[in-house]
């Protein structure tokens, strides 16, 4: 009974066929290994059209069927109630005194910031009758310039997580917080006697001006006093590269808009992290602007494990990581040449470097290691682009001790009072600290932070932080400037932010986090100037200016390191583990949002889980299958996990991301994945050599991916529009002529005039998942759970497709979002007995889930793929705090519903009503879609079609619009632009990763 | 051998099924019909309420206007509940003994709310706007009936889809002069008829086709 229920097995193939298959011409353009290899398992899974249902299809016995019947017949009239009191009135609660400025179920939003690592991106929070619902970026935010990411998007949930830390702990059991003032007034005072000797402050990632004033007023009242940071994915290596090539630390800054080229040497251009909003708005603001010149601003990128960047770069080389300095040196002139595809590649890249002097780029990830840093640095030095197209400012972070000094100070006995600030280094410290050993030896271990986690555990107190939504703060972006953070919300529980908490042990008096911010700011913005910059979330005018560094003395002549031997002989030897935070836990600091564990990883698509990624080429020679489980060791440490077969991986890299394994991270994230911090080694944290890889297990089946889930049938999905080549778009923004009678755009503006369309830009959709945790949070997605996620049933409305294309070790990667397509002759609604779902004079495919009776039929009618079916009542029984974080403009639907993107109908209907009153049309740009919203690229349009200036009507015009599966007529709205990519094999190479046509 | 039905079982018997096929046809009319009724819906029939507020004194004796307390009506999408301030506003200075406000005055005493029962009430689908409404010519007794006459508040109307819909579908039939909004006793005049669509026009109000879109009221 349960077998059919389970999903399909883990594939064997063969990659050698794969390749085979490939050169005969097999699938253009493919989503997983699996379906380029057709295998029947694959083929019966993608002819099922739920796949979920398989138990049910089964088909129960007859006496099973009529009980059945009968109890839905008898239960039948029950979906006609609703929840309301007993005596059938539900209470009013007016205020007692009507507060200012807010109105009930009036829409207002908070200028603040949301940080990751220290580094803030500007956001707009909209709030509700005193809840924060939704993060929008700020548009006036001189850094993030209105973008956001799934990181910012999610913090909404984390506010409202239900396994947040609620009290004080002592011991692990609830205490207050006067007690713990209690326990330290004689400490820190015996402490301060003493000069603050044996007293350690461990932080994250600190760019807060005022905190770090405070603690520099800290240092001044303990002078001996020693104040660490830990970050266990932070920006260390970007720093150490400026030190190594130019003596000082420095962030550096692309001016894309100026640029012709952009060679990336294990780059991080586009991927998660704090900088990725800021960065890749600016490169496919760039991009775009180039296109429209009628030229290309390339994208080659080298890198070991494929990345964002790598999916989005026009040429792409997958380099082993021993080659990377090699293929920098290559750049610059020197070095050995390497094999073909690295040859061809690298003279690529030179020779567009060399053309585009002082126009060029080079860049480098902050993963990568120092020496390959600092040969980046003097590559744009080289080819004339410092202070051009390259500047540089002075670091955002400032130098602190790390964690080794730590370790170093516990074992001479020097701590005495260790205070840990949103920090959880017994779960992310590099396993060679052994801090959990050594943090056992500390008198008093202090811990804050915003969940009881594996380091609150193991310390004699644990603090409650407040979420970034309810504290005070402010927090530097990249570019430095400053952007304020102010609350949303009372603290939901008992929490303080670090400021409170360090005012609370220094000063005689605790003062609150308001009072000390503005106490901060006097000075610099006094008077009117303080609430107006609060108003608009950043204070103006602080961005660092670019300062122009020499490269140090000697170094630009020095060869980069030794290590730029040729890749050995592909085997067990010579393998390279590369270590990645994860895309949605970023370092397992978000291992407790629910949203973005189900957040489908943008290339492996992998949800509530991670996996070891290995190139094809070392699966076969080791003959490692699919998900098998596999074992990898670094110097005597092992961690076991799925395989996962990676296109495009370089042969002698292993790929694991950090973020998993987590033993106390509550019920959400505990037990899942491996832990990569258990290999990992505080002298090289991105990478470890020599490691060994061993197959040890079958695949357990237990991984949940949805690559293969909503595949589509057909062909030419992803377009590619070569520059200079003739558009690749449809005729007209209609596809197909029509038999049906009357005037083709009849279907198009009638009723009251607006056609809503949109339409998704593919090259600037860099598939960082914004949208889609955009989507969720605004129309109140439901979570399922990875077991359900295995069965097909994520509810995600938005889904953002991977494609690849080319070879299987060197592919192209396409990433296409796709929503409802809002077809104007919509499939579904043939499909539906109960008109459920039909089309309003807007052009709205709507969805009634009070009809809907759950036949499902509409999704197996929809080509694309995009209709959701509630099967359990996802919804229900969620936390109370959970439910406080619903969007009330959306219905929360329940079981037996199909449910599917609304183009936003809530935020459509809010400005129908509002331009409606005024008696005026809506102006184009009035409405924005979630996922519109979030996106930091602006990949998205959105308005009216019926109006021939709007922008979505313009984007409609271009060349490159396409519709997607356009040959079945259904005359969707929501259309495509094909993907830039590089002239027709201009220089006759013709595979390495170039992106073409799937022909 | 003896006859075991009388010459009469047969009728008996077909009585008895008509009967049962009658009794199961009335039951089904007699459950419909309650569940259609005003009493299933509660019209007519005032919950206790914390403070027995009355309608009827305050807007159809005193004069009040609807919009003295419910604020928001004429711009928000909720008419808005009064806060215990704006009863206190009159009721600290007349009435201030009364043990009938006793309740009103403890929660401005304790900063607690009242809880008041609601009366009218739409299910969470439905999303209702209020100021739409009031701008396009629908005047509160429409929906609300004649709240001034109302001595303790009531549901007048079962907010039924069909309530809707049919205003909806046929917008003149209702639409009023704006100046006749919160005249709780309007009436549609004689010549509405012809009033109606030319109200229909000045207000812009959308055609039937648009206003039943189920988007308009679902999301």
């Amino acid at each position: 009974m349960n077998a059919p229920l389970s999903p399909p097995p883990p594939a064997r193939f063969d990659i050698a066929q794969l390749r085979t298959r490939l050169a005969d011409g097999g699938a253009a353009q493919w989503r997983s290994l699996e379906q380029l290899a057709d295998l029947p398992h694959f083929r019966a899974f993608m002819a099922a059209e739920f796949p979920s249902v398989a138990r049910l299809a089964q088909g129960p016995d007859r006496r099973r069927f009529l009980q059945l019947m009968a109890a839905s017949l008898a239960l039948a009239g029950l979906t006609g109630c609703d929840d309301e009191k007993p005596d059938g009135h539900s209470q009013e609660v007016p205020f007692v005194r009507n507060p200012e400025h807010q109105e009930p179920g009036v829409s207002y939003a908070y200028a603040s910031v949301v940080e990751l690592d220290g580094m803030a991106n500007g956001v707009l929070v909209t709030c509700r009758d005193g809840r924060p619902l939704k993060i929008e970026g700020n548009p006036q935010h001189p850094w993030s310039l209105g973008g956001t990411d799934a990181f910012g998007q999610a913090s909404v949930l984390g506010l409202y997580d239900p396994f947040r830390s609620q009290s004080v702990r002592f011991l692990d059991r609830p205490s207050t917080w006067e007690a713990f003032r209690g326990a330290m007034v004689g400490r820190i005072g015996a402490l301060r006697a003493g000069g603050g000797r044996g007293l350690w402050v461990l932080t994250g990632a600190v760019s807060s001006p005022s905190l770090l004033a405070q603690l520099t007023a800290m240092q001044a009242a303990f002078p001996a006093m020693r104040i660490a940071s830990h970050v266990p994915a932070g920006r260390q290596g970007a720093y150490a590269g400026s030190v190594a090539a130019f003596g000082q630390r420095l962030e550096t800054q692309y001016r894309f808009d100026v640029a012709d080229v952009v060679v990336s040497l294990d780059g991080d251009l586009l991927d998660p992290g704090p900088w990725q909003v800021g960065q890749s708005r600016r490169f496919i603001d760039a991009r775009r602007e180039a296109a429209a010149q009628g030229r290309l601003l390339a994208l080659h990128d080298a890198s070991s494990i494929p990345s964002l960047t790598s999916a989005k770069s026009d040429y792409v080389l997958a380099a082993d990581p021993s080659r990377l300095i090699a293929i920098a040196e290559r750049l610059g002139g020197g070095g050995d040449a390497g094999d073909a595809a690295e040859q061809a590649w690298t003279a690529r890249a030179a020779a567009a470097l060399a053309a585009a002097r002082g126009r060029g780029i080079v860049t480098v990830g902050a993963t990568a290691s120092t020496a390959l840093q600092a040969a980046a640095h003097r590559l744009n030095d080289q080819f004339g682009n410092l202070g051009r197209t390259v500047l540089h400012i002075p670091a955002v972070l400032p130098e602190r001790a790390g964690l080794a000094e730590l370790a170093a100070a516990i074992d001479g006995g020097e701590v005495e009072l260790l205070l840990m600030l949103g920090v959880n280094p017994v779960y992310d410290a590099p396993v060679d600290v052994d801090f959990t050993t050594r943090l056992a030896k500390v008198a008093m271990k202090v811990h804050a932070g915003s969940h009881v986690d594996e380091t609150a555990l193991r310390s004699n107190w644990h603090l409650p932080l407040t979420h970034a939504l309810e504290s005070w703060g402010d927090a530097r972006s990249p570019d430095g400037t400053v952007g304020l953070m102010q609350p949303t919300i009372s603290p939901l529980y008992s929490g303080r932010s670090p400021a409170e908490i360090l005012s609370l042990l220094t000063d005689a008096e605790p003062r609150d986090g308001r009072s000390m911010l503005a106490a901060f700011w006097q000075a610099s913005l006094p008077g009117d100037r303080w609430p107006a910059a609060l108003q608009q979330g950043f204070v103006a005018g602080t961005a660092s200016p670019p300062i122009t560094p020499v490269l140090a003395a000697g170094e630009a002549a020095a060869s980069p390191a030794a290590s730029s031997a040729a890749s050995p002989a592909l085997g067990g030897a010579g393998l390279s583990l590369i270590f990645r935070p994860d895309a949605s836990l970023w370092d397992g600091r978000f291992a407790a949002n629910a949203w973005l564990q189900e957040l489908p990883r943008p290339l492996t698509k992998i949800v509530w889980d991670n996996v070891i990624t290995i190139a094809p080429a070392l699966a076969e020679r080791m003959k490692i299958g699919h998900e098998d489980q596999v074992a990898v060791g670094v110097e005597g440490r092992v961690i076991t996990g799925h395989a996962w077969i990676m296109p495009g991986q370089a042969p002698h890299a292993i790929g694991v991301t950090l973020g998993y394994g987590r033993t106390d991270a509550g019920e959400v994230a505990d037990n899942a994945g491996y832990n990569a911090y258990a290999v990992r080694q505080s002298g090289s944290l991105w990478r470890a050599d020599n490691v060994e890889l061993k197959r040890v297990g079958e695949p357990t089946g237990r991984l949940a991916t949805t690559q293969a889930h909503n595949t589509m049938e057909g062909h030419d999905l992803v377009r590619v529009q070569q520059i200079g080549a003739a558009p690749v778009g449809d005729n007209t923004a209609f596809t197909q002529p029509t038999l049906y009678d009357g005037p083709d755009e009849s279907r198009v503006v009638h009723g009251d005039g607006v056609a809503w369309g949109m339409v998704i830009d593919l090259d600037a959709c860099i598939g960082c998942n914004a949208c889609v945790t955009a989507c969720q949070s605004e129309n109140n997605i439901a979570v399922v759970g990875p077991e359900e996620v295995r069965l097909g049933r994520e509810m995600h409305w938005l889904r953002v497709d991977r494609y690849y294309s080319g070879a299987v070790d060197e592919p192209a990667t396409h990433f296409q979002p796709v929503p409802c397509m809002m077809c104007e002759q919509a499939p579904c609604e043939v499909g539906c007995p109960v008109e459920a779902t039909l089309h309003d004079h807007q052009g709205l495919n709507q969805m009634v889930y009070n009809r809907c009776v759950g036949t499902r039929a509409c999704s197996g009618y929809c080509p694309y793929k995009v209709r959701r079916f509630n099967y359990y009542d996802y919804s229900a029984g969620a936390a109370p705090s959970l439910q406080e974080q619903r969007n009330p403009s959306v219905t929360v639907r329940s079981r037996g519903v199909m449910e599917k993107c609304t183009y936003c109908v809530q935020r459509i209907a809010e400005v129908r009503i509002t331009t409606d009153k005024e008696e005026r049309p809506i102006r184009d740009g009035e409405v924005v879609t979630a996922c519109q919203g979030a996106c930091p690229t602006r990949a998205i349009s959105f308005g009216d079609l019926g109006d021939r200036t709007s922008a979505v009507t313009r984007a409609r015009a271009d060349g490159r619009n396409y519709a997607l599966l356009g040959e079945l007529n259904a005359r969707p709205r929501t259309t495509y632009l094909a993907e830039f990519a590089p002239p027709a094999a201009a220089d006759g190479v013709k595979s390495g990763g170039i992106k073409r046509s799937g022909a | 051998m003896r006859q075991l039905f009388a010459p009469g079982a047969d009728a008996i018997l077909r009585l008895a099924t008509l009967g049962l096929v009658l009794a199961v046809l009335g039951g089904i009319f007699i459950a419909e019909g309650v569940s259609r009724s005003d009493y299933f819906y509660g019209v007519g029939i005032a919950p206790a309420q914390p403070v027995p507020f009355s309608h009827k004194h305050h807007s159809g004796e005193l004069g009040i206007d609807c919009r003295y307390c419910h604020q928001q009506v004429e711009y928000l999408a909720s008419a808005g509940i009064p806060p215990t301030w704006t009863c206190m506003t009159c009721h600290s200075q007349i009435w201030t003994g009364a043990t009938m406000l006793a309740p009103v005055r403890e929660s401005l005493a304790n900063d607690t709310p009242l809880h008041w029962t609601r009366v009218n009430r739409l299910p969470d689908y439905v999303y209702y706007n209020h100021s739409i409404h009031i701008t396009k010519g629908i005047g509160c007794s429409t929906c609300h009936g004649a709240v001034d006459q109302m001595q303790l508040t009531y549901r007048a109307n079962a907010f039924k889809m069909e309530f809707c819909i049919n205003c909806h579908r046929n917008p003149q039939a209702n639409v009023r002069p704006k100046s006749e909004i919160w005249n709780m006793e309007w009436t549609p005049p004689v010549n509405q008829a012809t009033l109606g669509p030319q109200l229909v026009a000045a207000y812009q109000i959308k055609g039937a086709q648009v206003l039943t879109d189920c988007s308009i009221c679902h999301r």
